[in-house]
């Protein structure tokens, strides 16, 4: 095809084999996405695709590009750095989101607030100074 | 070549001296009146010296300034000796009006201003007689407009000039268009602007089937400017200016420009009979309707007004009557008629600075106690009644025999032309006699404010020397003003100039009969009219109902607030989906017009084959557009998220087709405005579904729009296909491919266009750019949402303040991070993936995340972001670059390149292109961060809601 032929055979087996896994596990939390049932079960299933997943193809990149240019090669270090830091802090924000609407909507199966703060009784007081959105 | 100057100075030296004086400060009055006066002196000099060798000998002083030469739009200044004489009138006659000002104007008023005024109208009107050229002289023309409109309203604290100068403007300036109309079909029956073309021309326009409407159009601008009835109106308004002001405007100038540009064009366009019937009607009626109601008006500036127009009418009458010996009068008495109606005002002006009034009824015996004026004021009344040994007796003497000549024709104006002359002359009489009888005799104990006294001595000189330029010509006009006139006549009429005899006697013959019974006639009108007059009546017997200021005033109320607004409710629409809706159709319109000429069919190129993946990823874009559509009347956070969905499959696209600057571009771009749009959804109104929602009405509707859109995309899709399915021309892209590197010194060819090859358009578009940010700021300044939105959402009630502790701090951790990325996106632009744009906007992302995580407040105590000052640094900056160029002497945003030795850092490829790019970076990024800023804003101040809207109109759902 291209430049990605004159790489040895046991570097090209090695990383077809994490980036085959990568995208396994990656389908795996997308069918997880779609089987499970409750909203907090499947907040689960997608950190498979983003933790390990994505770790296996840049494994696999690191390992390609390494061999290809005769050097070291880790930036994908960074990428793995950033997704693994902000991947949980969406899901969180998504969760409590959640959490709040049914607490909202007096959804039954939600555990109540940890402590039962004075601004509850005082909504305006507790006016967030956060975004609006 | 000496005349060019002189001419240029004449009508660069007003202008000059106006600027000037406006600078000066308002207590230098002996200052400014000593500038202005210095300098209507040296335009009357400019004039002479070109009068003098040349135009006494029947030439033609002309100097060219070429300015556009292939549209025949030269400046072109021609003195000839018509335009000489108009010349000296106007500097001459302004020469004195300064004079008299300095001792006219009150201190209290802003002397600065006057002399400004009256400096730059004096220059427009010098430019309007020295045109060569006919768009020339319409630009004058409104300029004299405009200038007489400040010098009328210069009190501007007294409604009454307010009013009136808006009515000068409003009439003659719109004559002025009508004459702008004219002129240019007469440009295009000559083929030519020059005058000198067009005077040479006139038989081939008159024979021109365009001649009527060119006259028509012509002749509205000249009657408007020269009050001709029905357009006579606005001059007695004018007299709400200071006197000065009227004596110039009203004697010499802005009425005489009117006349003027009748003489001027007199010999291509006179000689028809609808020259005749236009002119001869008007001015016949404006002769007898200006004397009528001149008798009976209590203000003797409103008297002389009345008599202005009345004297404008008879010069109309005598340019009217096509034959050359009714010329020479004409011009001979637009000479006289400056010269004693100017001494007039004036003598009016002397008479109210002294007594406090200008009421006939409450003025009188002032022969008594300011016997110099009131002699001086008798001698030119007598003037403008036309008693014997003075000027106005022998123009008007001309006038009578003219009309007496031309009554042989068999039309019915023309055989009452004499018998208007003699009525006219005894009207003229008359109000002459109030006009002396009324202010100056009877008892010397009339109610007036001051005790009257004679006017300081330097005041009366410009009187005592246009009454002297009055007796003078009148006892022996060939010897003094002859001369001028010959010459004057001559430009006009060439070798047609007739045999005509100036002198005070010419036998006894009927004119002077008729003149005799005028002078009788108007004696015993006035004594017959004398208990009226004393009764104080306003207004004018019979014709109490021919107001034309009311008209007026309706025809503009008509038309700037009733159609206007009628207008505006036909055709205007405040609602955002109307203009949206026409936006995208005229759009559609336009392409299809711009298509529809060309043969539109997609083309042969062979198709690559389908790729299942990069199909799989438009599918699902596709998906989410239509969905976004779908969702988005009544979900818009979905259609939001939606829209990011499509957006995604986008920027994959740029990566699936190697074109990185534009995925990274696509991305930055879809992340702020995704969060941006997220922000301003929490103050819209929420929509809900109700029950009347699906009605057929509104249903159809949504049809129609979805058949709009449709269209639009469908076309887009199809105007695409057809160019992408096609061999692409030769372009410029393999030149930007090879000189990317050679010129513009960098390997990325996306940027090296943008910052480089065309960095001119890329500054146009961050100079847009920065208008849009303004403007977004701006409207959301005063921002007031929908009541309903006011309130804090669910979504922040509660124990909402813990949750962002984690997502906060993990934010704010990574603000340094994405600043260097973004840093690191600039600096890298020239060479790879990146660029200006795309660090601004990745900054921008920073702050953005900064305001999510801590909130306004925070944000603001810990990091001022100052958006406007990054903007105008960057535009500034960009500017500069290009600016700098020029410095060097290339053209502008010409970029260089070098390598900079940065020791053991090693060499850094350094283009200026890259402070450019810095430019663009900085304004980015204040650009978003000012829109982000002005919403977010939102969220802390105190909300009111917008009142309520009124019930609107069942169209929009």
């Amino acid at each position: 095809m291209n430049h990605l032929a004159e790489l040895p055979a046991p570097v090209a087996l090695l990383a077809s084999a994490l980036v085959l896994a990568g995208a396994f596990l990656s389908l795996a939390g997308s069918f997880g996405l779609l089987r499970l049932r409750t909203f907090y079960d499947r907040l689960h299933a997608p950190t498979i695709a983003t933790s390990m997943g994505i770790s296996c193809v840049l494994l696999a990149s690191m390992v390609v590009f390494t061999a290809l240019q005769s050097r070291l090669v880790i930036h994908e270090v960074l990428v793995g750095a950033l997704v693994v830091l902000t991947t949980p802090v969406t899901l969180m924000l998504v969760a409590r989101t959640a959490l709040h609407r049914d607490r909202l909507e007096n959804n039954p199966g939600v555990p109540r607030a940890a402590a039962p703060d004075e601004t509850a009784e005082h909504p305006e007081a507790a006016r967030p100074e956060g975004p609006p959105a | 070549m000496p005349d060019a100057l002189y001419l240029s100075t004449a009508i660069g030296l007003p202008y000059l001296g106006a600027l000037v004086t406006a600078l000066l400060p308002a207590n230098a009055r002996r200052l400014e009146s000593w500038l202005a006066g210095a300098v209507a002196l040296l335009t009357l000099t400019m004039v002479w010296l070109c009068y003098y060798p040349t135009i006494a000998e029947g030439g033609v002083v002309r100097a060219e300034i070429a300015w556009v030469p292939q549209l025949g739009l030269n400046l072109v200044l021609r003195l000839d000796g018509l335009a000489s004489v108009f010349a000296v009138m106007v500097a001459g006659i302004g020469l004195l009006v300064v004079l008299y000002a300095r001792y006219y104007m009150s201190s209290d008023d802003p002397i600065p201003r006057f002399f400004a005024f009256l400096l730059a109208f004096m220059g427009s009107m010098m430019g309007l007689v020295l045109s060569g050229n006919l768009i020339q002289l319409v630009f004058f023309w409104e300029l004299t407009s405009l200038f007489s409109f400040l010098l009328i309203g210069y009190w501007q604290h007294s409604a009454q000039a307010r009013d009136g100068a808006r009515m000068a403007l409003t009439v003659t300036a719109s004559g002025g268009l009508a004459l702008l109309a004219g002129v240019l079909l007469l440009g295009h029956i000559v083929g030519s602007y020059d005058l000198d073309r067009v005077l040479a021309s006139g038989d081939v326009i008159r024979a021109h089937p365009l001649y009527l409407p060119a006259l028509v159009l012509v002749l509205l601008g000249a009657l408007t400017k020269s009050a001709q009835f029905p357009f006579h109106f606005w001059l007695p308004h004018a007299m709400a200016a200071p006197t000065p002001v009227s004596a110039y405007l009203h004697s010499a100038t802005l009425v005489k420009a009117g006349i003027f540009l009748m003489a001027r064009l007199w010999p291509v366009m006179a000689g028809t009979d609808a020259w005749f019937w236009i002119l001869g009607s008007a001015g016949m009626i404006t002769l007898l309707l200006g004397a009528y109601v001149a008798i009976f008006q209590h203000d003797m500036k409103g008297l002389l007004a009345y008599s202005t127009i009345s004297h404008l009418g008879l010069i109309t009458v005598l340019l009217s009557l096509n034959s050359p010996l009714a010329m020479v009068a004409a011009i001979f008495h637009t000479m006289n008629h400056a010269t004693f109606k100017a001494s007039l005002f004036m003598a009016a002006g002397i008479i109210d600075h002294e007594t406090g009034t200008r009421d006939i009824r409450r003025l009188s015996g002032l022969n008594a106690t300011m016997p110099f004026t009131a002699r001086l004021a008798m001698v030119a009344a007598a003037a403008m009644a036309g008693v014997p040994l003075l000027n106005g007796f022998i123009s008007k003497e001309m006038f009578i025999t003219e009309t007496l000549s031309a009554s042989t024709a068999p039309t019915l104006l023309h055989s009452l032309l004499p018998l208007g002359a003699a009525l006219a002359s005894i009207f003229a009489v008359a109000y002459s006699l109030r006009f002396i009888h009324g202010a100056f005799f009877g008892p010397t104990t009339g109610d007036m404010p001051h005790t009257p006294h004679e006017p300081p001595q330097w005041m009366r000189l410009p009187v005592e020397v246009l009454v002297f330029g009055c007796m003078v010509v009148g006892i022996l006009p060939a010897a003094t003003i002859g001369p001028f006139l010959d010459v004057a006549v001559r430009s006009v009429l060439g070798e047609a100039t007739p045999y005509y005899s100036l002198a005070v006697w010419h036998g006894f013959n009927l004119p002077l009969v008729m003149s005799l019974i005028a002078l009788a006639g108007g004696a015993l009108l006035y004594r017959l009219l004398q208990r009226h007059l004393n009764a104080g009546i306003d207004g004018t017997p019979l014709l109490r109902r021919l107001d034309g200021r009311r008209l007026f005033d309706r025809v503009m109320v008509f038309l700037s607030w009733r159609f206007a607004r009628t207008l505006e409710r036909l055709l205007g629409t405040s609602r955002l989906q109307t203009q949206l809706r026409l936006m995208v159709c005229v759009t559609i319109l336009a392409a299809v017009l711009a298509l529809a000429p060309h043969d539109f069919g997609l083309g042969v190129l062979q198709l690559s084959p389908a790729d299942p993946v990069i199909g799989l990823v438009w599918l699902a874009g596709s998906l989410c557009a239509l969905a976004a559509a779908y969702q988005a009347k009544y979900h818009r956070l979905a259609a939001l998220v939606l829209l990011g969905g499509a957006g995604l499959a986008v920027c994959i696209t740029f990566v699936w087709f190697s074109a990185p600057d534009l995925a990274v571009t696509q991305l930055l771009v879809e992340v702020v405005t995704t969060v941006l749009l997220l922000l301003g959804l929490r103050w819209m109104p929420k929509r809900l579904e109700l029950a009347g929602s699906g009605r057929l009405l509104s249903r159809l509707r949504r049809y129609r729009d979805f058949a709009i859109a449709l269209g639009a995309g469908l076309g887009l899709t199809a105007i695409s296909y057809a160019t992408m399915t096609r061999v692409s021309p030769e372009g410029i892209s393999r030149f930007f491919l090879e000189r990317a590197y050679t010129e513009g010194g960098g390997t990325n060819v996306v940027n090296v266009i943008l910052v480089d090859f065309r960095g001119f358009d890329t500054f146009g578009e961050i100079t847009v750019l920065c208008i849009v940010a303004l403007t977004v700021f701006a409207l959301l300044r005063r921002f007031r949402p929908a009541p309903e939105s006011i309130g804090v959402p669910d979504q922040q009630q509660g124990d909402v303040r813990n949750w962002m502790m984690v997502p906060a701090v993990t934010m704010k951790l990574l603000f340094p991070l994405i600043g260097v990325v973004a840093v690191y996106l600039l600096l890298r632009g020239h060479d790879l993936p990146g660029g200006g744009f795309a660090g601004g906007l990745m900054l921008a992302i920073a702050i953005l995340l900064q305001y999510m995580a801590g909130g306004t407040r925070w944000v603001e105590d810990h990091l001022r972001v100052h958006p406007l000052r990054w903007m105008s640094a960057g535009l500034l900056l960009a500017g500069g670059t290009g600016l700098a160029a020029m410095a060097f002497g290339q053209p502008f945003l010409t970029s260089y390149f070098a390598y900079a030795d940065l020791g053991w850092l090693g060499k850094l490829p350094v283009a200026s292109a890259l402070i450019f790019d810095i430019g663009v970076f900085a304004l980015v990024f204040g650009a978003t961060v000012l829109m982000l800023i002005a919403i977010a804003h939102q969220s802390v101040r105190s909300q009111r809601a917008a009142p309520t809207p009124p019930p609107a109109p069942q169209e929009e759902r």
